[in-house]
């Protein structure tokens, strides 16, 4: 679960990482008085879950109230690369001396902790790493070590941190540690970790954490009152949190063909079969959404998911597959049916039973004769089936 | 040869008498899995019956309250967890300190840092975890009288003994691979799990596959999300003398959306499938664009090789 840099800044308050003054704001009013009370030159920055916002005039100074508010009226109505703007933080503008970059997070192919810094910060650092890959360090923190103020300091020597900056920067470093680790995040980046200050008055000079990103891993919101404090209803498609409510696995994709499977690997699979479908057809369908029943779904589960799938008005057929492991394909016909029931009709529905109880699946979908209900042997052909169908719907509408 | 681990091994269910490890140990025992107990602190000292479970007569599985206790009565060398994922790591740190050799975790939902430290540990003790998030591992036995080991939730009788192996990120295209090649047949199916970070990584199961002389070929089945599908790739290419036929799911998965799996996330362009099956072609390794056509390639593969 990313967070918004400005929910990022609270956790790194917590731990007593240096940032800016800030306000968030959701309107021009509240901007205005946020910038008045935090004063003059300040950065009134658009607050969407998605990099490269500066770059689409996401970030804004502003050296009066008139440009505050003029900020605030050009970044709230955006949309930035498909992520509605939720808001601007208001912050005070820093005099940047020089910028480092620090992330710490999960490195999936060490099976440890990553930390990633370069002492020469100030662009993404990607294309650090294509230019000068030796200016960006990476170390390790394990799950066996206990991560000290001697480790953060030997860290920030081997980061290259300025002498000067060192003993600060590992201050930094260990409560990155801390607030990475009480938090139970998936990544903490602070960009630019900045050297601010008046450049002729030594003393005035530390450094501040200027942006952060924090991503949470959703596997540890039991351990943090599930989250709640970060929800985001408003910007929660409501299929998504339909299904979530049912405990299913649903991405809305935006397609046509509705997609129903049991197991995720083999969901992601038949997303792949339709776009192939679509492409190999020369239609251009897609698949509306990613919904993963999961193992052992009884009736009562694939009727509800059938009933999400079929509410999207973008759906003009479903594709259902079903390798029955511990799921019952008996199970999951049943479910079929009592959805098309309780909805009086249906779009058409392309079904693929394999496994447990496929045999018996099948036969109870041909009992029901329902015109609506397609049945093929493989994934392949039913994924055509289903691309052709809501293909064919789309062009009698047009 | 057994491949992971032996015929017979005996082997103890943690989370046994919850629902889930009831279903799974029923099945599992059916399978002739040499089931010797339950961890449970609660009900240590009581045992339950599986009725028919074990060649249809009944079988009463001891119930003991640690790993270690469990261990020293029985010798089990292996465990499956069905623990809660708030639970999951304290179990599983039980089971390497109890000197448990294999320990295959079901559960779903376990926080990666918890995952991250037990693999630690296990690694530290020279133990193997296989998943979590994973549908288990399936051996078919090495000799006629011999039983393989049912470790997790993998449906029996799907597959014969034969000369491939299989591991796999997900659970269903793993059933869905081991159907399609039922008539062929495996030495082992194992399921690595959808997490970010777990115990055998697809590389480390190639590794034992090379290593098991029955095996033959591998069909290695991967997903978005992190470069697991690249590091194996890699490895192959240098130390794999046995054929692998690949397939990836996920190619038309948006980027930052998690579909499923904790561990099947597109982030800031990286772990796409385009750029998985680029790394695994670019080292020889051909990968199907659907299951069946995955298959039909380890047929021809097994053809031209004269493995079949």
């Amino acid at each position: 679960m990313d967070l918004y840099e400005y929910q990022a800044r609270e956790l790194l308050d917590e731990q007593g990482i240096p940032t800016p003054r800030a306000i968030f704001a959701q309107n021009s009013h509240e901007v205005a008085e946020a910038a008045d009370a935090l004063g003059y030159p300040c950065v009134v920055k658009a607050q969407v879950k998605i990099g490269h916002r500066g770059q689409a005039g996401g970030v804004k100074l502003a050296r009066t109230r008139d440009e505050a508010v003029l900020a605030a009226e050009q970044i709230l109505p955006m949309t930035i690369h498909g992520h509605k703007v939720h808001g601007v933080l208001v912050a005070e503008a820093k005099n940047i001396l020089h910028e480092y970059y620090v992330s710490i997070s999960v490195d999936r192919s060490s099976r440890d902790f990553d930390v990633l810094a370069t002492a020469n910060g100030g662009t993404e650092v990607e294309e650090i790493a294509k230019e000068h890959p030796e200016a960006v360090k990476r170390l390790h923190i394990t799950s066996l070590e206990d991560f000290d103020i001697e480790a953060a300091r030997r860290m920030a020597n081997a980061i290259g941190f300025y002498h000067a900056d060192v003993e600060q920067a590992a201050q930094i470093l260990l409560k990155m540690w801390r607030c990475f680790k009480d938090n139970d995040a998936t990544l903490v980046e602070i960009n630019p970790l900045a050297k601010i200050g008046d450049p002729d008055d030594e003393s005035s000079k530390s450094l501040c954490a200027l942006d952060a990103k924090i991503s949470l891993d959703g596997n540890a919101a039991f351990r943090h009152d599930g989250w709640r404090r970060f929800e985001d209803p408003v910007h929660e498609d409501p299929f998504e949190r339909r299904a979530n409510e049912h405990g299913l696995h649903y991405v809305h994709l935006h397609g046509e063909v509705g997609v129903i499977g049991n197991g995720a690997g083999l969901v992601m699979s038949s997303l792949d079969a339709v776009s192939g479908a679509g492409e190999d057809q020369g239609t251009g369908i897609k698949p509306a959404n990613f919904l993963d029943i999961g193992g052992g779904a009884s009736a009562e589960v694939m009727k509800e998911s059938l009933q999400i799938v079929l509410s999207d008005p973008q759906v003009e057929s479903v594709f259902i597959n079903v390798y029955g492991g511990i799921t019952s394909c008996e199970q999951v016909a049943e479910g079929i049916l009592e959805a098309i029931d309780v909805l009086e009709g249906s779009k058409p529905i392309v079904v693929r039973f394999d496994g447990n109880a496929a045999a018996e699946g099948l036969r109870i979908l041909a009992e029901s004769r329902n015109p609506n209900i397609h049945v093929c042997t493989t994934m392949e052909e039913a994924a055509q089936l289903a691309a052709r169908i809501a293909a064919d719907v789309k062009e009698g509408q047009a | 040869m057994s491949t992971f681990i032996e015929d017979n091994a005996p082997v103890i269910v943690q989370g046994m008498t919850g629902h889930q490890g009831m279903t799974h140990t029923a099945r599992m025992l059916k399978a002739g899995t040499n089931i010797v107990g339950g961890v449970n602190p609660r009900k240590a000292g009581t045992a339950v019956t599986f009725p028919g479970a074990r060649q249809g007569a009944d079988a009463q599985i001891p119930v003991y309250a640690t790993c270690a206790d469990a261990r020293t009565a029985t010798g089990a060398k292996a465990s499956v967890v069905f623990v809660p994922p708030r639970f999951a790591k304290d179990a599983i740190v039980e089971a390497i300190e109890a000197g448990i050799e294999l320990i295959v975790v079901i559960t779903e939902g376990i926080p990666v840092a918890d995952s991250a430290y037990c693999v630690e540990l296990a690694l530290q003790h020279g133990v193997r975890i296989v998943g979590p998030n994973c549908p288990g591992l399936i051996t078919l036995p090495s000799t006629p009288d011999g039983h393989g080991v049912n470790l997790g939730i993998i449906p029996d009788g799907i597959v014969p003994r034969g000369p491939l192996g299989l591991v796999s990120k997900s659970g269903t295209l793993t059933y869905q691979l081991m159907g399609e090649l039922s008539d062929i047949g495996f030495t082992a199916c194992l399921g690595a799990g959808g997490d970010p970070i777990v115990g055998t990584t697809l590389q480390e199961a190639l590794k034992v596959f090379e290593a098991d002389e029955d095996t033959r070929a591998v069909v290695m089945i991967g997903e978005i999300g992190g470069t697991a599908e690249q590091e194996a790739a890699a490895w192959a290419a240098t130390h794999m003398t046995k054929p692998i036929v690949a397939y990836i799911a996920g190619f038309t998965a948006p980027e930052g959306k998690q579909m499923g799996h904790a561990g099947a996330i597109v982030s800031g362009g990286k772990g796409t499938a385009q750029d998985k099956k680029e790394a695994l072609e670019a080292v020889g390794i051909r990968v199907g664009r659907t299951p069946g056509q995955a298959a039909a390639f380890m047929r021809e593969i097994l053809e031209e090789r004269h493995i079949v």
